[in-house]
């Protein structure tokens, strides 16, 4: 720092040294370590000086100001302040250097995680975020090797190493165990390596923060000429915290992708489950009829349909597959399928012979997938004006006379795909104008309030005898309503299908 | 719900307690999985802490039985409480099971 002060401040220190010698000093110089560095006339001697003074950098001694000639009071006072004066100069240009050094330093830092964002940007695939990552430390930090690990949510790990893999993955969790006590980096230098079985000279290595605590770290391996020194660790740091946003980006849109999918899918099987519903309303001369399904989050197992072919009777179905999802959807594709093919029979098959048949047909793959449906099938007979219908262990399907009380009406046979064999028998019932049937499926009764109560069979039964004089759609609406109106707060998690029939003066 | 389980005599029964549905039918379809892989497959249901029974519990019992049928056993049931016997009656589920008003008749019915 001396020598280039010198060098930089050349004219001052000419015009002190002159001062000097037109004072009556024979030589004015400026050396170090007893070693002349510039000499006021050239070649003066050093072993001659009468004034000595010396220069500072902080507490450091850097060289000294000599005049050799005069050795009073007034002299000696003047040199010391001009010692000083310059002593405070080095010490200013010293930490300018400092902090120029440190700028530059830092500007060096800034390009290189300019670097990284630049590569890593678009990067949402969680094993080249890693692997990525991995491959520009290596460059910036400049070290031989990397590892990024992350932990998957099954306990398992993985690890990207660039530009090959160096340690195992024991010696590697072993590492993370202690990051994981001490909470903060770990820096292993070339004296710590001696007692450890690592095969490698030093070791940086740092935990990345993620949000719910997933772990992972980021390990820089053999430091290229020497150790880690501060700018590596501070510049680590902040590379490991970026990783950090990173991963966390590419689980998110991993976990989202799964979602998505998932959702598309269960999105598609409710589509094509809605237009296997019947879209259209029947007129049927005497009955007022109504039919809808509220179908829940999740694809569910519940059907209605209706067939008026030409010259037969009305025919209406509803059922509910056991189970919820996929699996039941599919199968409920299937029953309607199965049940309207037997509908179409000939001859015209009665509800038992409906029941009866498709039984026989699905028992098999029902059994195979342990699960099973049950089915209500109804059927007008206009001359008679008397509903004829099979239950194959369905409820709650409710039926209220005109002016009368609401019963529930039982099964009569069980329900599909449980017995090889199915034994429904037809039963009738009277139906004439104000006759309601309601036939709906256990998403009503099951609903579920906050309290965890049921909505139960006693308020269904109840509800409807006091609907009876209303119109079907306005029984079935205000059905939907009750029940949604009992369960608010709570999801709906079962598939709502109301199917009304009510008798009309003809 | 609680879930209590013994042997006699190779036959398995099963005892629970409490309310029987969507919430707590999980463990009982894990243990009846199990319980039927046995060939024969030998199971009682005993009911008699039931309070309350609903479709998922239904569906339940159902692939248990028929499992164990598969595999040339069954799975039967005791000592049913009047409400969940009411809803096995309107379901017709009491002629889908063999359905006993105690225990000792469930277990001698397997062995005779």
């Amino acid at each position: 720092m001396l020598t280039t002060i010198l060098a930089t401040q050349h004219a001052h220190f000419n015009a002190l040294a002159n001062a000097w010698l037109i004072a009556g000093a024979e030589a004015f110089m400026v050396s170090s370590d007893n070693l002349p560095l510039a000499c006021w006339p050239p070649f003066a001697d050093i072993e001659e000086a009468t004034l000595i003074e010396n220069l500072w950098s902080g507490r450091t001694k850097v060289g000294e100001l000599r005049v050799v000639g005069p050795s009073d009071p007034a002299s000696r006072a003047r040199l010391q302040n001009e010692a000083r004066l310059i002593s405070s100069l080095i010490q200013i240009a010293n930490d300018l250097h400092s902090v120029t050094a440190e700028l530059v330093d830092t500007q060096d830092q800034l390009l290189a995680m300019y670097d990284l964002t630049q590569a890593m940007r678009d990067q949402l695939d969680l094993k080249k975020v890693l692997s990525r990552l991995a491959r520009e430390t290596v460059r910036i930090v400049k070290v031989d090797a990397v590892f990024v690990m992350v932990q998957r949510s099954d306990g398992s790990w993985l690890i990207q190493q660039f530009p090959e893999p160096i340690l195992d993955l024991t010696t590697l969790e072993h590492l993370l165990d202690i990051i994981k006590e001490t909470g903060h980096d770990l820096l292993l230098s070339e004296d710590d390596m001696m007692n450890q079985e690592i095969p490698v000279r030093n070791l940086l290595l740092l935990p990345i923060q993620l949000h719910d605590s997933t772990r992972a770290a980021l390990g820089l391996v053999n430091k290229v000429e020497g150790d880690f020194m501060s700018p590596d660790i501070k510049l680590a740091r902040a590379i490991a915290e970026h990783a950090g946003a990173r991963i966390e980006n590419a689980l998110l849109y991993r976990e989202n992708l799964t979602q998505a999918k998932m959702q598309t899918e269960m999105e598609l099987a409710k589509r094509v489950q809605l237009n296997l519903l019947p879209h259209h309303k029947p007129t049927i001369v005497g009955i007022d009829f109504w039919a809808g399904s509220r179908p829940a989050l999740q694809v569910g197992g519940d059907f209605y349909d209706f067939l008026h072919l030409d010259g037969r009777p009305f025919t209406f179905t509803v059922g509910d597959i056991s189970g919820k999802g996929l699996p039941a959807a599919l199968l409920m594709a299937m029953t309607r399928t199965v049940i309207r093919s037997k509908v179409h029979d000939a001859p015209t098959p009665t509800p038992e012979h409906v029941v009866g048949r498709s039984n026989k047909d699905l028992y098999d793959d029902f059994t195979e997938v342990s699960m099973f449906a049950t089915v209500f099938v109804g059927q007008y007979q206009p001359l008679s004006r008397e509903m004829l219908y099979a239950n194959a262990g369905h409820s709650p399907v409710i039926y209220c006379p005109a002016g009368g009380k609401a019963r529930l009406l039982k099964a009569d046979g069980t329900a599909v795909g449980i017995l090889p064999t199915s034994f429904s028998e037809n039963q009738r019932l009277v139906f004439g104008p104000g006759d309601v049937l309601v036939v709906a499926t256990d998403g009503l009764n099951e609903a579920h309030n906050e309290l965890d109560e049921m909505f139960g069979y006693e308020r269904l039964l109840d509800l409807i005898e006091s609907l009876a004089d209303k119109s079907a759609r306005e029984i079935a609406e205000e059905l939907y309503r009750t029940v949604s109106d009992f369960s608010t707060g709570r999801p709906q998690d079962d598939d709502q299908t109301v199917m009304v029939l009510k008798g009309l003066a003809v | 719900m609680e879930l209590k389980t013994r042997q006699v005599n190779g036959i398995i029964i099963l005892e629970l307690e409490g309310r029987f549905d969507a919430h707590t039918a999980q463990p009982v379809d894990d243990f009846l999985h199990e319980a039927t892989l046995r060939d024969p497959a030998y199971v009682t249901v005993n009911l008699a802490q039931v309070t309350f029974v609903d479709s998922t519990a239904l569906s339940t019992l159902v692939s248990g039985m028929k499992r164990a049928r598969q595999r040339d056993g069954d799975l039967r049931l005791c000592c049913l409480q009047r409400p969940v016997r009411m809803i096995f009656e309107l379901t017709r589920l009491d002629k889908a099971f063999e359905i006993f008003a105690g225990e000792d008749e469930a277990l001698q019915a397997f062995t005779s």
